[in-house]
């Protein structure tokens, strides 16, 4: 066979243009690779454990139904152990040989603070459920995406409920001594002065002290009218409900969702001592007056049951993980592309996204996802299936079932007048303080 | 307030105390201060809570099989972190080599039982939380019928006189033909018995706390020093006196201020009296 001039050139014009040819046919069918950085082992897995039953589960549903524009979700899983230094490197392993095209995690914020600037040079589309303040900042972190409250809501949160619906303005703030429990009391007792609450005691205490009755005494006799506790220490968190009760004490105990363990409920003396206690909850994820939770989350637990267990483990985990793939996954749908550009793009438009963990909306200059409004205080000796009871004072009309893609509410003239009444407070108070100051 | 003082800190006091002789029996038998201590206290409380909750027994039997239990973690110390470094005790490698055991104890039970504390069951039941409750006086029973038990066992038993023999000329013992090793672990079965029951008797106050085991070793250590090494008298009013110091600095100045208030007597202490309020100084040979 002679090689002709013009056949040299149609063979060269042709083997250029081929990758451009055949580039749409090969992006059709390439899997969406999410990146899954989870705790799944070590001290602090049980919410990774919890995330992972959401993240799988959201995944298999999506793939048995033809997956995104006919592209299947392919997960990523990497285990931190809950060590930055494993979190950093596993980041650099998604972007650099497994290139995904989103990441979900951290799921523990020490690791979020180490792995975020990571993420945001590689401009990977990164959703996260840590809590810590600075790790949101879209000026640095222009892909990084909050999808839980940053401890400043949960302070405000806490301290509304105290402020407005406990009518209590006297409070003793109690934390433990690592260097979390420091910052947190710090930082509450800064918003709570703010709010023009008084708080009449602080304290740390060493987690393994045997007898808390001296700090309970003092907060005693400084006319607290309610105990605030940051601290994921349950054995301590136990002797404080103990010691309340030998105390003759009924106060009202705020705080960590610690307090809601199933540790704590065997370490109590007696069952009431567990009662009057209230922690840190969602909206979305609480059971209301009516034994119920509400109707989009609903749906998903009666969907779900023998499918996922959540009696081990907390709804809330397993929801945020489910929105987590679900915002991918709508991401690529919606913009017909998994590049970064697309995603991040997309999620920066997203107002009021009807998630089961909470109502995401996120913009160019915002990026922490979750409304303050939607963090509520439970009744921490309530907890069915991962889920609590909502603390008194709440009465909330809540979300109907989600419909594809858009959200509904129940019209106010068919919630009670309390309903109604929360709202406009809730509504009010999203005016004055849209979202936490970051 | 004054009862919860007492009532708390004697409880206390009274495992710093045990805890304190635990160290004292290891290191009289051997020349070691064996940082194991605190852990076999830590293993008295889980090891308890694990018979009689988790497995069902009877909380005799439960009590029993703790202190087996604990006696044998004491050999083992013995063999694994002390016989290979005795002869080179000058150069205190039994610190490395006891504290990495006391480690690998802790991470253990960190892995196996638990991270968060675990309730420890009731055993008599008396009391309702108060001053009066259980919790405050098992202590103070335990470290009475300990320091009782060992003032018998030193005094009126052969074996005792056999352990004070070794413990005081460890040559001239064996020369006596005094089996040394054997009477060595035996010391360290002692002492995990002495330290397995102090964390059984103090279970329901301390609950069974992987992380009990170093508080334990660093305040335990306390009445060793203040009270003079080997010296179990000593180690008894050291520790009682920690415990009722450290509650009434809780309750006057608050929990992260008693420790900086008790290691500060701690030092003015030491500095006055190098060798322990009831140590005598020795003479060094040169």
């Amino acid at each position: 066979m002679t090689l002709t001039r013009r056949g040299f050139t149609l063979a060269a014009a042709g083997s250029l243009a081929a990758p451009f040819v055949a580039r749409p046919a090969f992006a059709d069918n390439e899997p969406i690779r999410v990146g899954w950085l989870a705790a799944l082992t070590g001290p602090s897995s049980a919410p990774a454990i919890g995330f992972d039953r959401g993240v799988r589960y959201a995944t298999d549903l999506i793939n048995a139904a033809g997956g995104v524009k006919g592209r299947k979700i392919e997960l990523v899983v990497r285990d931190t152990q809950g060590d930055p230094t494993k979190a950093v490197n596993a980041v650099q392993d998604m972007v650099s040989r497994a290139k995904v095209h989103a990441i979900y995690g951290p799921t523990n914020s020490g690791e979020a603070l180490a792995t975020t600037p990571i993420m945001a040079r590689g401009k990977m589309p990164n959703l996260h459920p840590g809590f810590v303040d600075s790790l949101i900042d879209p000026t640095k972190f222009p892909n990084a995406f909050r999808m839980a409250p940053s401890n400043s809501q949960i302070n405000e949160a806490v301290a509304n409920y105290c402020l407005q619906i406990q009518k209590v303005t006297e409070v003793a703030v109690l934390g433990d001594t690592t260097g979390y429990g420091v910052s947190a009391v710090t930082d509450f007792v800064t918003l709570f002065k703010q709010k023009g609450g008084t708080v009449v005691y602080q304290a740390q205490i060493d987690a393994t002290q045997p007898d808390v009755t001296p700090d309970m005494l003092r907060a005693r006799n400084a006319n607290a009218k309610a105990i605030v506790i940051w601290s994921v220490s349950t054995g301590m968190e136990a002797r404080l409900m103990n010691t309340r009760t030998t105390l003759n004490w009924d106060i009202p105990f705020l705080g960590h969702p610690a307090m809601g363990s199933g540790e704590v409920g065997h370490l109590v003396d007696k069952p009431e001592n567990w009662s009057k206690v209230y922690i840190l909850g969602f909206k979305n994820c609480s059971f209301g007056a009516d034994g119920k939770l509400p109707p989009r989350t609903q749906a998903f637990v009666d969907k779900i049951k023998g499918k996922i267990e959540l009696k081990d483990t907390i709804l809330w985990w397993v929801a945020c993980g489910y929105d987590a793939i679900d915002l991918i996954a709508k991401a690529v749908d919606a913009t017909g592309s998994s590049s970064s550009e697309a995603i991040i793009g997309h999620w920066n438009t997203l107002k009021s996204y009807p998630g089961l963990y909470a109502d995401y909306a996120w913009s160019a200059t915002q990026h922490n996802g979750f409304p303050t409004d939607e963090i509520v205080m439970s009744e921490a000796n309530s907890q069915t299936d991962g889920a609590y009871k909502l603390a008194p004072g709440y009465t909330i009309c809540g979300p109907s079932p989600q419909g594809e893609g858009e959200k509904s509410r129940r019209e106010p003239k068919d919630c009670p007048i309390e309903e109604v009444m929360m709202s406009a407070v809730t509504t009010l108070r999203a005016v004055a303080h849209p979202r936490a100051a970051v | 307030m004054l009862a919860s003082i007492l009532a708390s800190g004697l409880a206390i006091g009274a495992v710093y105390a045990l805890i304190g002789i635990t160290y004292n029996t290891m290191y009289t038998a051997s020349r070691v201060m064996s940082f194991t201590a605190g852990q076999l206290g830590m293993l008295g409380g889980v090891l308890g809570s694990l018979f009689i909750l988790r497995l069902g027994l009877p909380a005799a039997i439960g009590f029993v099989v703790t202190l087996i239990a604990c006696a044998a973690i004491g050999v083992v110390t013995e063999i694994v972190a002390v016989r290979p470094v005795l002869g080179k005790l000058d150069q205190h490698l039994y610190v490395l080599s006891t504290l990495a055991f006391a480690l690998m104890i802790q991470q253990v039970t960190a892995i196996e039982w638990s991270t968060e504390p675990q309730p420890f069951p009731r055993l008599l039941g008396i009391g309702n939380g108060g001053p009066w409750d259980e919790k405050f006086w098992l202590p103070l029973v335990a470290c009475a019928a300990v320091t009782g038990g060992l003032e018998f066992l030193y005094r009126r038993t052969l074996v005792g006189r056999a352990f004070l023999a070794i413990s005081e000329d460890n040559f001239a013992a064996r020369a006596l033909g005094l089996p040394e090793r054997n009477l060595r672990m035996a010391s360290y079965a002692l002492a995990g018995v002495v330290g397995g029951i102090a964390g059984f008797a103090s279970g329901e106050l301390l609950l069974a706390f992987f992380a009990n085991g170093a508080m334990l070793n660093f305040y335990g250590f306390v009445p060793v020093a203040l009270g003079g090494l080997g010296n179990n008298r000593g180690a008894i009013i050291g520790g009682i006196a920690l415990g009722l110091f450290q509650q009434a600095a809780n309750f006057t100045v608050g929990g992260v201020f008693s420790s900086v208030a008790v290691f500060v007597v701690f030092i003015v202490v030491l500095l006055a009296a190098p060798q322990g309020l009831f140590g005598s100084s020795r003479a060094r040979r040169v």
